[in-house]
């Protein structure tokens, strides 16, 4: 089942020029980009900087207005969706941001931060607040003693696992992950990796990934978008787009990907194997 | 003799803070050779940069250290900040992870590569430009002829950097520090600058410590490794071992958590 479908998606931002008398110009981030998303699966969205692959994103997420296209979710359209069908959208969708302190209010509990959905949804939890803060926190492996703690409190993988848990109070369908591991040192990243895994596997909804670091996207995406200067150039399976690129920009960003030295690491692996 | 260049022996840094002092580098000790690249890489809190920071003397203020750090077999510490200032950028530069913020935004770069050599070498100022753009043409920067008036924000991340390299290179120094100078690079524009970090320490015989948390590009760059945690040095030696046979715990879990983009990985 097709949930979320990004049709022919423009966006557009004018930006002055140099000096008193310069013309307006239009710089065209995203450019016509088309993609599905299918229940359970993940999409992951990967480029460079100025890819256009977060401004895709936050259209995708209702963030950002496109100039043109249309964003469906679910077979309705959204993309001008508003007041109490914007806020059933929100309802699905979630964001996890790159910077888990930026995007956590500083001033917050723990508590307060993951029922801030719900606040904004008017729900209120079953057993109350409290332990349904504690019960998400044990879902992403935080102590749920620390319900009471202030973001500045946590670590940057902890800091970004409350992240993690406000996005799933809602009990989403789909979340976009926006650079969400890469921030973190490699062994909390691949915890955290973990982590998101684990939570599709058990709630079984949809990602979007955005990621520029291609090998953090092969290890949790079933389908790549490839994007570049705006465009999605090359769009696949995981294993089509990583062991048969058809694109030239796609094969140049795959070559560039530096690599622990193969036969070192053969050697090592082996040895841990025998 | 010939082949330590650089030599780091016990060295610990310890930081003053509100619950008392605290050791943030233990006992590091590492060798740079001529022509050598070491790679000193950890995570974040590991305390490489601060090693880095050190060895010039630019640790912030109450921090103290212990041990020795010599170049050519001179004691840099414990050398005054004026000492100190004529073995900066000359005979050790360093580049930095974010060229922006250590570029000038209000002078051109021919003019900041100038001040940089004039300061050490001295020389009229139409020698000093010829040195800036040489120094532009060997980091392989387009034109650089009519580049060299051009202020930071006129160039590119990757032509940005490229311009710190060629200003840490411009008094011919016999070490490199590079403190993640990749690491906010794309990865396309992290390949050519490793690419030419590799070809003019080839070409000069600098020796180069690179910092990294990055244990990919580490293994693509440097001769040696010395891998930190928490201040401690944890392992040492030749990147073939570490990478090959990690003798250490930590090591072995830090190259488990790396993500492969050329392993087969089922869903």
């Amino acid at each position: 089942m097709t949930l979320l479908e990004v049709r022919g998606v423009t966006k557009e931002f004018v930006t002055r020029g140099e000096g008193t008398m310069a013309r307006k110009s239009v710089f065209t981030a995203v450019d016509d980009v088309s993609f599905e998303v299918e229940l359970g699966e993940t999409l992951a969205i990967v480029g460079e900087s100025g890819s256009g692959k977060s401004t895709t994103a936050r259209i995708a997420a209702r963030l950002l207005e496109p100039t043109a296209g249309a964003v469906v979710f679910d077979g309705q359209d959204v993309t001008r969706a508003r007041g109490k069908e914007l806020a059933s959208f929100r309802n699905n969708v979630q964001v996890v941001f790159q910077d888990p302190f930026s995007s956590l209010n500083p001033r917050y509990t723990v508590e307060g931060i993951v029922t801030a959905p719900l606040t904004y949804q008017g729900i209120t939890p079953k057993g109350g607040r409290r332990a349904f803060t504690q019960e998400l926190m044990e879902r992403v492996g935080l102590n749920p003693d620390h319900c009471r703690r202030y973001p500045a409190q946590f670590s940057g993988g902890q800091a970004q696992r409350i992240g993690i848990a406000r996005a799933l109070a809602v009990n989403p369908k789909l979340v976009i992950c926006d650079e969400a591991v890469s921030a973190l040192d490699v062994s909390i990243q691949a915890q955290v990796l973990e982590l998101l895994m684990r939570l599709q596997r058990e709630s079984g909804f949809s990602y979007v990934f955005i990621a520029h670091d291609l090998a953090v996207v092969r290890q949790i995406s079933q389908r790549v978008a490839v994007m570049n200067r705006g465009r999605i150039v090359e769009v696949g399976t995981r294993d089509q787009v990583f062991g048969d690129p058809q694109d030239e920009y796609t094969k140049t960003l795959l070559a560039a990907v530096p690599r622990i030295n193969p036969e070192w690491d053969a050697r090592r692996r082996g040895k841990k194997a025998s | 003799m010939s082949d330590e260049l650089f030599v780091v022996d016990n060295l610990t840094v310890t930081l003053p803070t509100s619950r008392g002092p605290v050791d943030v580098v233990k006992n590091v000790s590492f060798t740079v050779g001529r022509d050598e690249t070491v790679g000193i890489v950890g995570e974040s809190g590991s305390g490489k940069s601060m090693t880095a920071l050190a060895v010039l003397g630019l640790l912030p203020r109450g921090a103290r250290t212990s041990g020795s750090v010599r170049l050519d077999g001179a004691e840099l510490l414990g050398r005054s900040d004026r000492d100190l200032k004529s073995v900066r950028g000359n005979a050790i530069s360093m580049v930095f992870q974010d060229p922006l913020s250590s570029l000038n935004p209000y002078y051109t770069v021919g003019l900041q590569i100038e001040e940089m050599y004039r300061t050490h070498r001295g020389g009229t100022r139409r020698a000093a430009r010829r040195v800036a753009i040489e120094a532009l043409e060997r980091v392989h920067i387009p034109d650089a002829a009519r580049r060299v008036d051009h202020y930071p924000h006129q160039f590119s991340g990757g032509m940005r950097q490229r311009v710190m390299i060629a200003m840490a290179l411009c008094c011919s120094p016999s070490l490199l520090i590079a403190d993640e100078p990749t690491t906010a690079l794309d990865v396309t524009v992290q390949a050519q600058i490793l690419e030419l970090l590799s070809e003019l320490q080839s070409t000069t015989g600098t020796g180069m410590m690179f910092i990294t948390h990055d244990l990919a590009v580490i293994s693509s760059i440097a001769q040696r490794v010395l891998v930190m945690q928490s201040g401690d040095p944890v392992e040492y030696g030749t990147a073939e071992q570490v990478f090959s046979d990690p003798r250490h715990e930590y090591t072995r879990m830090l190259l488990d958590a790396v993500p492969r983009i050329d392993d087969e990985v089922a869903l």
